[in-house]
């Protein structure tokens, strides 16, 4: 529980045989002190006020106060019980390393006992605990097992063993070597088989674990594979949680006593990053400093002293001093849990919660009564599948919200739980266009029944053989990857401070996927989704826009009475009547327009009506004036419409062609772009018999020009490139 | 104790963020822009019965709209325009009864005072007196609009052009001034102006087929909801319309949903709800009420020089060890993988627990435009997920450099109500769920159950004060009073308009509907002798002796015993009072109240 404090001691067998291994098998040492690290980095990043003790045994020298004659020999108090800092962990990564005598693990763990007693004099903690690491590979005298059992005991310590291989439940030791248990593949250590000694003290070993604990003595014993994969996780940072006293009210004269608790929320790292040096790493050689200017050219300073405040009202800036904001604010007489009425569950949408918390509201403390009457408030809700609409404040300072109680009922409590509700200014109300009704979007039977199959093979929640519901994936118990991360970046950076970060540990990788089973159940699936939902990518390109939409209408529009001509042009063109009576040649003013009456007149015949034409695009493209693009652009669209309409290609093809020959020598690529984008090609076989042209050489025909002007032309007079930017410029 | 009050300061930080947001926003997209194009014919002042004239009723929404661009987004641009008046006002003067009210700009203190005088009687005078009804060439209105947008040299966004009328033919039946309005409608809405009509109640009904349907734009889904739209008549309802039109639907992300390998749908993240929040201040220079900016530099303390982003390292202190990262390298450790969702697997809803809630959820809609096909699977999926009542549980990574967290995609079907308006929208909700870490554990008090008969009487309250509970239905009295006190002094009032605090109960109502209720729930569970408004008397008597007897001893710690803890780092041993105490004793000033700040303190001074 949070506020509680343990004190224990990590005792790790150093001794030779710590170090064999069959091979291609890590050494027990090895594994032992990655155990051992993890769990000190643990304990320094959740800062823990915990104590730690680190004591090594089967050491060349011996360091430890039993220590007489012969006796506990080979056993060192490398650390003291106390806070767990970051120069332990640094002294295990480059000071623990295996040696070669072997001591009686007995012998330590009544040295581990001595300390702890010793130690925790006049301390108070909630927790005494003895770790093991050991191979149990040295012999052990079993004297005095049963005063020691007592002193264990007696003193409340418990017992906790790390050992290399797996320990069956049903006294079938001895065997060793197999993996029955199934626990995984090749438990180091167990490859030969457990020597003599180690038999024995197995027995001695869980002698002493069933008499401290009969039922779940042995459930105490991990092995090492296991525990660090357990302790790769790092243990939450411990909180306790703050009550939140209070009076629930119905109306004037019905108040319930309560108490709050925070019991969701988003929990973030403590510690925020300082700024400091690069080259001291010192903190107090960097300041911070911020100066007040005013806009003018000479960003003129101004004091602290001479700023006031002000609120902006749209384009209006109101001076408000702080005085003056303080007296007019809103203001309510604070903490309070206030029943505005009630309402159904349906209407209380789980997608609209808001704020960063779930409230549980219990009965105040020790008060039955309370308890009594908040429980009629809970059960009358949940009977009634309604909840309560309430005003919450926490206190004067922080501002009311509105919010919903909902009833929670388990087996074992009862509570109301709140969450915060959007207030009106707080919702978006988007309206998006209708799937269902849409019918380019109405997904088929068959792409239903892909979609049946695949939520069929990724079902996370299972039935098994009892009836028994299995969840195969709860986010709610894995911890936060990201603090994992923090923590196993700042461990490395703080050991090896000059070496670059490690990439992410696999095995968090791998706990952030989905399950293996059902990665493998999906692919089928998966694949008879590919087939019936064909998904194209769109390019990427920035949104291009027709020359019409750039150049056209809106841009030119401004100042232009004028342009009214042009504007109407589609409107007159199709009542064609209104000007077809004069239009003896392609004027400047309307060429194109003046081109499809002459064409559809036939008083001229066609190849001249297309001189006539060209001359005025010409013309028009020598003016260099992108206003004046447009209207070639209309000229050029408007000769491939009559050509192909007539069926004669060779002129406008010819046309076209010499045009984009002469581009780079005018300087023109501003203007082809805008062919490009229009996509006014040459006229292929496909729309016109008689043309030489295939219909891959048309689409060839701008697409080259496209590339080859990236490599080979100079950079034009005006930037061809960004659509936007030129809509910036204008 | 720590935990409630971190809450508060969290906030501030989620402030700042999302205002940075909101300003970027506007950098990559541009601003919203809204034209106001209101018909000023004789038909719109006319009142019926005592009603309010469209004209007033208009008027009164365009004014809504005016204050809740100046609280929500100020930097929007909004225009005033009158069609078929007498006179004519705009920026060339080449439209005849055109009437240019407020050009394309910023909405202020000056344009509410405005439309407060166009209201009501006096302002359908004033109105009168300055424009006047005259011919009507909604044409020319409209290319007069037009201009104002390409007047503009900023980058906008959205134009949207609203229409407000009661007359279905505006040009009695003049097909000239008809088929050149619809021009010119085609030609704005070719330049990305969306028109759309507020049609108001006309004696004999509002046809919008007669002439209406060609000018306003179509709808998004091809479907023809807008059309049917029965007139406004009242003005809550024009101003919900004109609310839901007038939202900009603001991706906040588009990413891609993976389902598997090669199976990517493309969507876009919305936000269901954001905290409003009362607008910072701005800092003045006291003399000229112009607007200060700040600069922030850091600089060596020794040497005085600045200092360059690349001469600054982050670090912090873990077990008394000082570790240092580059300032990418902080960034850098927060990367798990790019933004996207990746599936991991379907759940039945009931395993979706409702105190599973960490943040406000979000909203996912496909994105077609990006991977044509998306809105196909995703309707699939959308459709199969809601009739098998399950959820898609995926990770997530919404923004770049964010680690990942784990997301329930709920699947929300659309609502239409009777008035052919969504009230729902199709797509799935994004709930967001905890990690071991955000659940605390509680020590779960144990009370006794309530009997059924106390439970009954309690369900007889809780009918007696059922009501229909709407999201929208509770305004934020904090921020609507800070704006009111804002108006007062902008726009010169004598006093703010009165707030109505609607999260305020109403004690009397509920007192009167309770009745006699309330004493017999109260006689059927508390003992006569009880009184549950104050503290039960025990412990407050233990908590009294207690604090007195604590707060008297001035320092358990001693001066050397300090400093020790300051050489070992294990001040966090001791407790805040203590360490209050302590500060004090060393004259060291603290602003905060928390622990680690305290130590903190005490550390700069003794370390």
């Amino acid at each position: 529980m949070a506020g509680s404090k343990s004190a224990l001691v990590l005792c790790m067998d150093v001794g030779f045989s710590m170090s064999n291994s069959a091979p291609g098998e890590e050494p027990p040492f090895e594994l032992a002190k990655k155990i051992v690290q993890k769990f000190v980095q643990r304990q320094v990043f959740a800062e823990t006020k915990d104590e730690v003790a680190l004591v090594l045994f089967g050491t060349d020298s011996t360091e430890n106060p039993l220590h007489q004659d012969d006796q506990y020999q080979h056993i060192t108090i490398y650390r003291h019980l106390d806070v767990a800092g970051f120069d332990l962990l640094e002294e295990i990564e480059t000071q623990v390393r295996p040696e070669s005598q072997h001591a009686d693990w007995l012998d330590a763990l009544v040295v581990s006992m001595d300390l702890l007693r010793t130690e925790t004099k006049g301390k108070k903690f909630d927790r005494l605990n003895i770790v093991f690491l050991t191979d149990l590979n040295s012999p052990a005298s079993a004297d005095n097992l049963d005063a020691m059992i007592d002193n264990l005991k007696k003193d409340g310590i418990t017992l906790q063993f790390f050992l290399p291989f797996p320990v069956k439940d049903h006294d079938k030791e001895g065997g060793g070597g197999g993996d029955e248990d199934g626990t995984g593949p090749g438990h180091p250590g167990t490859g030969k088989g457990l020597s003599k000694e180690q038999k024995n003290s197995l027995d001695i070993m869980k002698h002493i674990m069933l008499n401290l604990d009969e039922d779940e003595g042995l459930e105490e014993i991990y092995t090492f594979r296991n525990a660090i994969e357990q302790l790769n996780m790092f243990k939450r940072i411990e909180r306790r949680p703050m009550a939140w006293p209070c009076q629930m009210t119905i109306g004037s004269s019905l108040s319930i006593r309560i108490v709050g608790y925070k019991a969701v929320t988003e929990e973030k790292l403590k510690k925020i990053w300082f700024t400091v040096d690069a080259q001291t790493n010192q903190k107090d050689d960097v300041k911070r400093e911020t100066v007040y200017c005013l806009d003018d050219d000479n960003e003129t300073e101004v004091q602290k002293d001479d700023i006031i405040q002000g609120f902006r009202y749209g384009s209006d800036i109101v001076p408000f001093s702080k005085v003056d904001q303080d007296q007019m604010k809103y203001k309510h007489d604070g903490k309070c849990f206030a029943v505005l009425g009630f309402a159904k569950q349906s209407t209380v949408r789980k997608h609209l919660f808001m704020g960063n918390q779930v409230l549980k509201v219990f009965a105040g403390r020790d008060d039955e009564h309370a308890g009594v009457a908040l429980s009629a408030v809970i059960r009358a809700l949940d009977e009634l599948k309604m909840v309560a609409i309430v005003r919450y404040a926490y206190d004067r300072r922080c501002n009311p919200q509105i919010g919903a109680a909902f009833p929670c009922i388990k087996e074992d409590y009862q509570c109301l739980m709140y969450f915060q509700m959007p207030f009106t200014e707080d919702l978006r109300q988007f309206t998006f266009p209708s799937l269902e009704n849409n019918k380019k979007f109405t997904p088929s039977d068959t792409q239903l029944s892909a979609v049946d199959s695949l939520i069929d093979s990724m079902m996370l929640v299972e039935e098994d053989e009892n009836g028994e519901k299995k969840d195969l994936f709860k986010p709610h118990h894995i911890p936060n990857p990201a603090f994992q991360r923090h923590f196993q970046c700042l461990h490395h950076r703080g050991v090896s401070p000059d070496t670059p970060l490690p990439p992410i540990e696999p095995w968090l990788k791998a706990a952030l996927e989905l399950p293996e089973v059902i990665s493998k159940r999906c692919q089928v699936p998966l694949e008879e989704m590919k087939k019936n939902f064909p998904l194209t990518e769109v390019e990427k390109k920035k949104k291009l826009k027709t020359s019409a939409q750039i150049f056209g209408k809106d841009a030119d529009e401004p100042d232009a009475k004028k342009v009214k001509g042009d504007e109407e042009e589609e409107e007159e063109y199709n009542l064609a009547d209104i000007a077809e009576g004069s239009v003896t040649s392609v004027g400047s003013v309307a060429p194109a327009r003046d081109f499809c009456t002459l064409i559809r007149k036939k008083s001229l015949p066609f190849g001249e009506v297309c001189q006539q034409l060209t001359h005025r695009i010409e013309e028009l493209l020598k003016t260099k004036n992108t206003q004046y693009y447009m209207k070639s652009i209309t000229c050029i669209q408007a000769f491939r419409e009559q050509s192909v309409k007539l069926g004669e290609a060779d002129l406008y093809n010819s046309y076209l062609q010499s045009l984009k020959r002469s581009i780079p020598n005018r300087k023109l690529e501003v203007f082809w772009d805008l062919l490009v984008q229009d996509a006014l090609t040459l006229i292929s076989q496909d729309e016109v018999e008689g043309s030489t042209v295939s219909k891959s050489e048309a689409n060839q025909f701008l697409v080259a020009e496209e590339k080859k002007e990236e490599t080979a032309a100079p950079p034009p007079a005006e930037d061809p490139g960004d659509v936007d930017d030129l809509l910036d410029m204008m | 104790m720590a935990q409630w009050i971190t809450y508060f300061p969290n906030e501030d930080e989620e402030e700042e963020q999302e205002e940075g947001e909101q300003s970027e926003d506007y950098k990559i997209t541009g601003r919203d822009s809204l034209v106001f194009l209101i018909d000023a014919s004789k038909e719109m002042f006319k009142g019926e019965n005592g009603q309010p004239s469209n004209f007033d009723m208009t008027m009164q929404v365009v004014r809504s709209v005016y204050t809740s661009k100046i609280i929500s987004s100020h930097r929007d641009l909004v225009a005033l325009v009158f069609y078929g008046t007498e006179q004519s006002k705009n920026p060339t003067n080449s439209f005849k009864h055109v009437y240019v009210y407020h050009d394309l700009d910023e909405p202020g203190a000056k344009r509410v005072k405005d439309l407060d005088a166009l209201r009501e009687a006096k302002g359908a005078k004033l109105a009168a007196e300055t424009m006047g009804s005259g011919e009507t060439s909604l044409g020319d209105a409209l290319w007069c609009c037009s201009n104002l947008y390409s007047d503009i040299k900023l980058r906008l966004s959205h134009k949207r052009l609203m229409i407000f009328t009661c007359r279905d033919e505006p040009h009695g039946g003049d097909s000239t001034k008809d088929r050149q309005a619809r021009t010119k409608a085609s030609d704005l809405k070719e330049t990305g102006i969306d028109i759309y009509l507020m049609h108001l109640m006309k004696p004999g009904g509002f046809d919008v087929s007669i002439f209406f349907r060609d000018i306003v734009s179509p709808p998004e889904d091809e479907s023809e909801l807008a059309l049917q739209l029965e007139p406004c008549q009242k003005l809550e309802e024009l101003k919900q319309r004109v609310r839901i039109k007038n939202q900009k639907k603001r991706a906040m992300a588009r990413l891609k949903l993976c389902l598997g390998e090669d199976l990517k749908v493309a969507v876009g993240i919305y936000k269901n709800v954001v905290t409003a929040k009362k607008p910072g201040a701005i800092k003045l220079y006291r003399e000229t009420n112009e607007p200060v900016h700040s600069k922030t530099r850091t600089f060596h303390t020794q040497t005085g020089s600045l200092l360059l982003p690349s001469d600054i390292k982050k670090a912090q202190v873990y077990g008394k060890k000082k570790i240092v990262m580059e300032r990418d390298e902080v960034d850098a450790i927060k990367k798990f993988d790019d933004p996207g969702l990746i599936l991991i697997g379907f759940k039945p809803m009931e395993s979706l627990k409702l105190h599973h809630y960490v943040r406000p959820s979000l909203f996912l809609y496909p994105e077609e435009d990006q991977v044509k096909g998306s809105a196909c699977l995703f309707s699939a999926l959308l459709t199969k997920c809601s009739e098998r009542d399950v959820f898609a549980l995926c990770r997530c990574i919404s923004r770049r450099n964010l680690p990942p967290r784990f997301v329930a995609l709920v699947p929300q079907e659309e609502v239409i109500d009777e008035g052919k308006v969504q009230t729902i929208p199709p797509g799935f909700n994004v709930i967001f769920l905890p990690y071991a870490n955000d659940i605390q554990t509680l020590d779960t008090p144990q009370f006794p159950s309530a009997s059924q008969t106390q439970v009954d009487k309690m369900k007889e309250i809780v009918s007696k004060l059922r009501f229909n509970y709407r999201s929208d239905a509770f305004e934020n009295p904090v921020i609507q009073q800070h704006f009111r006190n804002l108006e007062a002094l902008a726009l010169d009032m004598m006093a703010p308009e009165d707030t109505d605090d609607r999260i305020m109960p109403k004690v009397d109502q509920i007192d009167k509907s309770l009745g006699p209720l309330v004493q017999e729930f109260k006689d059927l569970v508390y003992p006569s002798n009880y009184n549950p408004d104050s503290k039960p008397a025990a412990k407050r008597k233990i908590a009294n002796t207690e604090g007195a007897a604590e707060k008297k001893p001035k320092l358990e710690v001693s001066e050397d015993e300090l400093k020790a803890h300051v050489q070992n780092g294990t001040l966090g041993k001791l407790t805040v009072p203590v360490l209050k105490e302590a500060c004090k004793l060393f004259g060291v000033r603290t602003t905060g109240t928390k622990k680690q700040e305290l130590i903190d303190a005490l550390v700069a001074r003794l370390g």
